[in-house]
């Protein structure tokens, strides 16, 4: 039997895999288990990845989201240098776990038919799934990783249901195919809104939307924090596109089914996701429960997706939604490393005692709030709100207006404690080993990422489709 | 021009607050004072004519978005252009003091550059950026520098200590004018779609539109009953503080309304609701007014009532509304500030602005103090010959001659409202200058009567207020000679 592999695809996703399987041999034959033992041979392949994919040359939208999980597993393998000497973090496996899951990330958006999207889908979720759980001896860890894995066993089951009636409507699993099946008029409406809506469920659960978000919070708090940067960016950049790719690919003909449900979960979803943020003491949670919110915001263009920005949108905002929360994950990774706690009242006066952990936080908090001088954070609000407007779903546009007013609210209470004055004594930061410099080293280079986009937003919006 | 004048008070801004540490305060208020003279400068130099545009700049910004680097003054922007420059400058002033924090300068000084800003903006997002960026300095002016001595509406958080009044009313501003400012966003995306450009003087909002940024800047400006963050955050915000957001941030509202509003096509949609809005205002902060025994609270329940004629004059639509909203803007502006800074004189003397715990008979413990005070206060009140009454006099005669917006029920109606607003304004004013100005000498141990810095302050916005209003040709000759040969 012959399978034919479009190697412009699998490309990088094959680098990426090799480059995991080099970091686990590194680990097991390299007596000292040093963090650099199998992170280098994690970050060459992400490097050599991401040439790959720029030399490919892959369609515009796959190649943006690509560009997007590539970079951003780059910047977690980087930043979890953190965590070198934590005895309880193995880092062979760590680095194994996360590049299979980067694997299944870019196979899942370059997918173009349902069934390598279920494989990618569960090449993303099980590395995923052991990553969360992966600190040894730490029982928050397994709880949650328990969670998340039925939580993801449930939503697959239910793609995996919604996709064999999809197949039995269409004969089969190709995105062009279904669509030109789904053209047809004999084809049973009702069978159809029931598969659409099934697919797209699994789909919606990756990225966490509501009402599959509850399991969001428990485990970015249980995971290691860097791991709940890799979740909160790259798993949900796969997941946005793929959904986009399944809905504007292969269910355009069934866009009555989806359209009213994707808007709704979106106003949900961002709703839900900043009322719950208001309410967290801790800034891990807060971000936990606003990635669900940032969700509502990716998914609303979606309702838009046939207008001329329907598809760009989405890409422009994940782009710098996922710089941001890294940066900001990061950011609080080092924090914990070094302070211990990452409860609001511990960073108190953060940006004034310790201005180069404390800025780039709040840099990161203003560009996810959309709010001047983090310019790039407004105009991207601006990027979502106007092809939702555009399809004349201007209740959703309003939705989202009012919630970027309420995530403002709690945004705007981080970076307000971060620049309060210090109370209590003086902070002196400690002067950290070089693994915690190197992940310092990206949480700067991130932030002057978001400076210069934000100085030049065409930087980025003239350049991603 | 205008680049360099929104540089510099920028850049200095963003310099005295890294810098915090190692710059006096004395030296941090003087070059504050300067970099906003040079700024008020340049935005005097750059008028070419009430024409078109002057000192245009328009560079490419972002463009898949079709925004741009667009700033220029108009006829309209620039009496606002030059206020704000001026009141920015006077704060710089009165922070010329040995105590003074230099980070408070540098807030100042962004907040400032950020209003200038608005103003210029000549393209739609570009503004909408401005706008958002004073919010934040603003917080921490309120927050960190704030005083409250009210204890009723603190507590919201009971681990910050005493500043909880000041925080809490921080947060209130805030939010309020977020909320606003998410619905103008949301209404500039429906306005850019549908107008297709994101040029300020093309933009013409569809109804949708028009009511959210109507919506938004309502907040800000603030229009009843969207009103209620206003006396908190006045109240408890330093001098400066109260000063800057009376004179200069409530016009960004009433600038927003005037160029949004002004010249679209739908505005016989929100007309009729903004005016008789505004003229409910004059007569509730009226009423309001009449129960404050806290100076500044007074002060800032009157400011919504003058904003209230503003609102009134934008809702015409005629050429005469127009003008009176500019005037009673930059009138209000003048007068107001020299109210709050009055009002900060006698806080730095009793260390309360209570009307019964200052005392009576100021005019005999601290005449001259008392004596600005009462030309500020009777300013406000409308006293023909100075700035505060052509403001009025012109809204009153915008709503008189009805314009093709406004049914004549509506018009005459919020005219009536205004005219008892006024005999009400008179009314609370002569309370309040009987409270404190008049009667018996109470003594107190901090009489003294004016400094050196607050003559230098209170004297240029007398004598700006008293020009104003015995040569309002000045700026009313700008818009139509019409009215500049009727205020004369």
């Amino acid at each position: 039997m012959n399978i034919p592999v479009d190697w412009t695809v699998a490309g990088p996703a094959t680098i990426v895999m090799a480059g995991a399987l080099v970091g686990l041999l590194v680990d097991a034959f390299f007596t000292r288990r040093t963090w650099l033992g199998s992170g280098l041979p994690a970050t060459i392949a992400l490097v050599a990845a991401g040439a790959e994919l720029v030399r490919a040359d892959s369609a515009p939208y796959p190649f943006a989201f690509s560009l997007v999980i590539v970079l951003g597993s780059l910047f977690v393998v980087v930043a979890s240098n953190v965590m070198n000497f934590e005895n309880a973090m193995p880092p062979g496996e760590y680095h194994f776990l996360l590049l299979g899951a980067s694997a299944g990330a870019l196979l899942m958006v370059a997918a173009t038919d349902l069934v390598t999207l279920v494989v990618a889908l569960e090449l993303l979720s099980l590395p995923s799934i052991a990553l969360v759980g992966l600190r040894q001896g730490d029982e928050r860890a397994i709880r949650s990783a328990w969670t998340f894995f039925l939580a993801s066993v449930v939503s697959t089951a239910i793609t995996l249901m919604g996709i064999s009636l999809l197949y039995g409507v269409t004969g089969s699993l190709d995105y062009v195919v279904v669509r030109d099946a789904l053209a047809d008029p004999d084809v049973p409406d009702s069978v159809v809104a029931v598969a659409v809506v099934l697919t797209v469920v699994g789909l919606l659960f990756k990225l966490g939307a509501v009402p599959f978000h509850v399991w969001i919070p428990d485990t970015y708090g249980g995971a290691s924090v860097m791991v709940a940067g890799f979740l909160s960016a790259v798993s949900k950049a796969a997941a946005l596109g793929a959904l986009l790719a399944v809905l504007a690919v292969a269910l355009p003909e069934a866009r009555e089914s989806w359209q009213p449900v994707v808007a709704v979960v979106a106003a949900a979803t961002m709703t839900i996701g900043n009322v719950g943020a208001l309410r967290q003491g801790d800034a891990i949670g807060l971000f936990a429960w606003s990635s669900i919110a940032q969700a509502g915001f990716l998914l609303a263009p979606a309702v838009a997706i046939f207008t001329v920005d329907g598809l760009t949108a989405p890409v422009q905002y994940i782009a710098v939604y996922a710089l941001a929360n890294l940066v900001a994950f990061a950011a609080l990774a080092v924090v914990l490393r070094l302070r211990g706690s990452t409860r609001l009242e511990d960073l108190r006066g953060m940006a004034r005692d310790d201005p180069w952990m404390g800025v780039p936080l709040v840099f990161a908090a203003l560009t996810l709030a959309g709010f001047p001088p983090a310019v790039i954070g407004l105009v991207t609000k601006y990027v979502v709100i106007r092809p939702v407007v555009d399809a004349d779903h201007i209740w959703l546009a309003v939705v989202m207006g009012v919630n970027v007013m309420i995530g403002l609210a709690y945004y705007l209470r981080l970076v307000v404690t971060l620049c309060d004055r210090p109370d209590g004594e003086q902070y002196h930061s400690p002067s950290p080993p070089v693994s915690v410099r190197i992940a310092k080293s990206t949480v700067l280079l991130g932030t002057a990422a978001l400076l210069a986009l934000s100085a030049w937003p065409d930087l980025l919006l003239s350049h991603l489709p | 021009m205008i680049v360099a004048a929104l540089l510099v008070p920028f850049v200095v801004g963003f310099v005295l607050i890294v810098g915090r540490a190692h710059v006096p305060g004395r030296t941090a208020a003087w070059l504050g004072a300067t970099a906003m003279t040079a700024s008020l400068v340049l935005y005097a130099l750059v008028w070419e004519g009430a024409e078109g545009v002057s000192g245009e700049i328009d560079e490419s910004w972002i463009e898949p978005l079709g925004a741009r680097l667009h700033l220029g003054v108009t006829l309209v922007s620039w009496p606002f252009v030059l206020m704000t420059a001026f009141i920015g400058l006077l704060c710089c002033l009165w922070l010329l003091a040995d105590d003074t924090p230099p980070a408070l300068v540098g807030l100042v000084l962004v907040v400032s550059a950020s209003s200038l800003g608005v103003f210029s903006s000549l393209d739609v997002l570009l503004l909408f950026v401005f706008f958002e960026l004073a919010l934040i300095p603003m917080w921490f002016v309120i927050a960190l520098w704030g005083a409250s001595d009210d204890s009723s509406h603190g507590g919201a958080d009971p681990g910050l200590g005493p500043r909880n009044g000041a925080r809490s009313a921080a947060t209130k501003f805030l939010l309020f004018t977020v909320s606003g400012s998410a619905l103008l966003l949301v209404g500039i995306v429906v306005a850019a779609l549908e107008g297709g450009t994101l040029e300020l003087f093309e933009l013409r909002p569809t109804a949708t539109a028009l009511v959210l940024i109507v919506l938004g800047f309502a907040v800000k400006t603030p229009i009843v009953p969207l009103h209620t963050w206003l006396p908190d955050a006045h109240s408890s915000a330093p001098t400066v503080g109260s000063v800057l957001l009376a004179a200069v941030f409530l016009k960004l509202g009433t600038y927003g309304l005037l160029v949004f509003v002004g010249p679209s096509d739908h505005i016989d949609v929100v007309g009729p609701y903004l005016a008789i809005a505004g003229a409910f205002g004059i007569v509730w902060s009226a009423l309001a007014c009449y129960a404050q025994d806290d100076l500044k609270r007074l002060v800032a329940y009157s400011s919504i009532g003058h904003m209230g004629f503003v609102v009134l004059a934008i809702s015409t639509g005629t050429n005469a509304g127009v003008a009176a909203a500019v005037f009673g803007s930059v009138a209000h502006g003048l007068v107001t500030g020299l109210l709050f800074f009055t009002a900060g004189s006698m806080k730095d003397r009793f260390g309360t602005t209570s009307m019964s715990a200052i005392g009576r008979g100021l005019y005999g413990r601290a005449p001259w103090l008392a004596a600005t005070f009462v030309l500020a206060a009777v300013a406000s009140l409308g006293l023909p010959g100075l700035a505060g009454f052509w403001g009025e006099l012109l809204s009153l005669r915008a709503a008189y001659e009805v314009g093709d917006v406004l049914t004549k029920p509506v018009a005459w109606t919020a005219l009536g409202l205004a005219l008892l607003g006024v005999a009400l304004t008179t009314a609370y004013f002569v309370r309040a200058i009987r409270l404190v100005a008049q009667g018996e000498p109470v003594a107190h141990d901090a009489d003294r009567d004016l400094g050196r810095r607050e003559v230098v302050v209170l004297g240029a916005l007398v004598a700006a207020v008293v020009v104003l209003g015995l040569a309002p040709q000045l700026l009313l000759d700008l818009f139509d000679t019409t009215y500049g040969s009727y205020a004369r």
